[in-house]
């Protein structure tokens, strides 16, 4: 695969987007209003929240499952966005990816601390759906028909490692297990998958 | 190149996936804030991640917003990092994604509320917590608050503090016990769980607040159902379990 690892691996480029058109107007605008909440201005928090509380319910949702305690995480997620708002740094990343980041911790901190084995059995089925029916609720998402597509140019490794980690909220010991393939095998396709994932999306833009 | 686990380099994507556990997550940050091509390799790997999360999206039910409305009405911001390490952009939002909204939200506000109470008749015979204590606690530049549900019914709230290593334990609807039985709240750590002391009788549905010192870092917070006169060291399965 081309995408090995070792010392001699070109660096991804700062920019995720770098050769890339630009970056869509939408990121720009949620740069720009997260920097408005960051100084306390509510208007824009809640322009924020129309932006993504879909990808934040959506993502928390396929982790923890439980419909009230989704959204108590997705609540909890968004104060984080408003207390937090003025920590968010473009150099680092879009403000979705920060935005995401924050929802997707939250929600697999929340159910590891909670749950016990017989729920994430239970989930272990639940996830694999999850990357099908993930939406069928949001309507004209020219994201996930793309997002699927580059899904679907990974190995079969590749995709359920990266989903089950993902949309399951597994470890990638966990998905080591549930896939009987050792861990250190797992954490490098995650990794490739994801690469490639990110070279796949980027090119598609 | 011998390798005996997989280097911490390769775990990149796992990290960017949320999928490592405790110690993993503690090693890859700590190599990663050594590895600036790490770092940089897992800002990117975000941007894949967050694209699985928009094509995840899912409508929020309307109320959500509005209680979010009242929420930030009544949370403090944070200030801006001025000097901030470079690794802080890997490890602070880990933090901030678990601090909480300080102040006051839900139970919370509750537990405040019984402070007060608590405040004006002093403090329940054997219980250590002062009120001084407890406001001490809520008000700590680093306080965190964390909810969690008890597997057996009822809702915890901690407000905690690392730089006071102390905590402030309050729950709602915790399911009555029997005379002869008594929730008790565990420091667990690496070494051995410590006892934090066992929860007062429920009043009004409400139970504690407490306060818990002695925190160490790593601490989880256990809750068990114990006899009355509680015991060294945990003998229930625990019904609730945070990390800390």
């Amino acid at each position: 695969m081309g995408v090995e690892t070792g010392p001699g691996r070109v660096s991804p480029p700062r920019n995720p987007w770098a050769g890339a058109p630009p970056p869509r107007p939408d990121r720009a605008d949620l740069a720009a209003l997260l920097a408005r909440v960051a100084v306390g201005d509510r208007a824009a928090f809640e322009a924020v929240y129309d932006r993504v509380a879909a990808p934040v319910f959506g993502t928390v949702r396929g982790v923890v499952r439980d419909p009230g305690l989704t959204e108590e995480v997705t609540q909890e997620v968004f104060v984080e966005v408003w207390r937090a708002a003025s920590r968010f740094d473009a150099g680092k990343g879009s403000p979705m990816a920060w935005v995401a980041m924050i929802a997707h911790r939250r929600a697999v901190d929340r159910v590891r601390s909670e749950q016990r084995s017989a729920d994430r059995d239970r989930r272990a089925a639940s996830s694999v759906i999850a990357y099908d029916d993930v939406a069928e609720t949001v309507e004209d998402n020219l994201d996930r028909e793309r997002v699927r597509r580059c899904l679907r140019a990974l190995t079969d490794l590749q995709r359920e490692a990266v989903t089950l980690a993902y949309y399951g909220g597994y470890t990638y010991r966990e998905v080591a297990s549930l896939l009987k393939v050792p861990a250190g095998t797992v954490s490098t396709r995650m990794r490739d998958g994801l690469i490639r994932l990110r070279d796949c999306l980027a090119a598609g833009r | 190149m011998r390798i005996r686990r997989p280097e911490p380099h390769t775990l990149a994507g796992a990290y960017a996936l949320d999928a490592l556990d405790g110690r993993d997550r503690a090693r890859f940050e700590r190599h990663a804030a050594r590895c600036q091509e790490c770092t940089q390799e897992v800002t990117g790997l975000r941007e894949a991640t967050a694209r699985l999360a928009v094509a995840a999206a899912a409508q929020p039910p309307p109320a959500l917003k509005e209680a979010l409305r009242a929420e930030t009405a009544r949370t403090r911001q944070l200030p801006p990092v001025t000097r901030g390490s470079h690794v802080a952009g890997r490890t602070r939002p880990r933090l901030g994604a678990r601090r909480l909204a300080l102040a006051l939200s839900g139970a919370a506000a509750v537990a405040a509320v019984t402070v007060w109470v608590t405040a004006s008749l002093g403090p329940p015979a054997g219980q250590p917590s002062s009120s001084q204590e407890i406001t001490a606690v809520l008000t700590a530049p680093d306080a965190v608050k964390m909810t969690a549900r008890v597997r057996t019914g009822g809702t915890a709230t901690i407000v905690m503090s690392h730089r006071d290593r102390m905590l402030v334990f309050a729950a709602a609807g915790l399911r009555p016990l029997p005379t002869a039985q008594r929730y008790q709240l565990w420091l667990i750590g690496s070494r051995r769980d410590r006892s934090a002391g066992l929860l007062p009788m429920p009043s009004h549905g409400m139970t504690g607040p407490v306060i818990a010192s002695g925190l160490q870092s790593g601490d989880r917070l256990g809750l068990t159902v114990e006899p009355a006169a509680g015991t060294p060291r945990p003998t229930t399965p625990m019904i609730l379990e945070l990390t800390l």
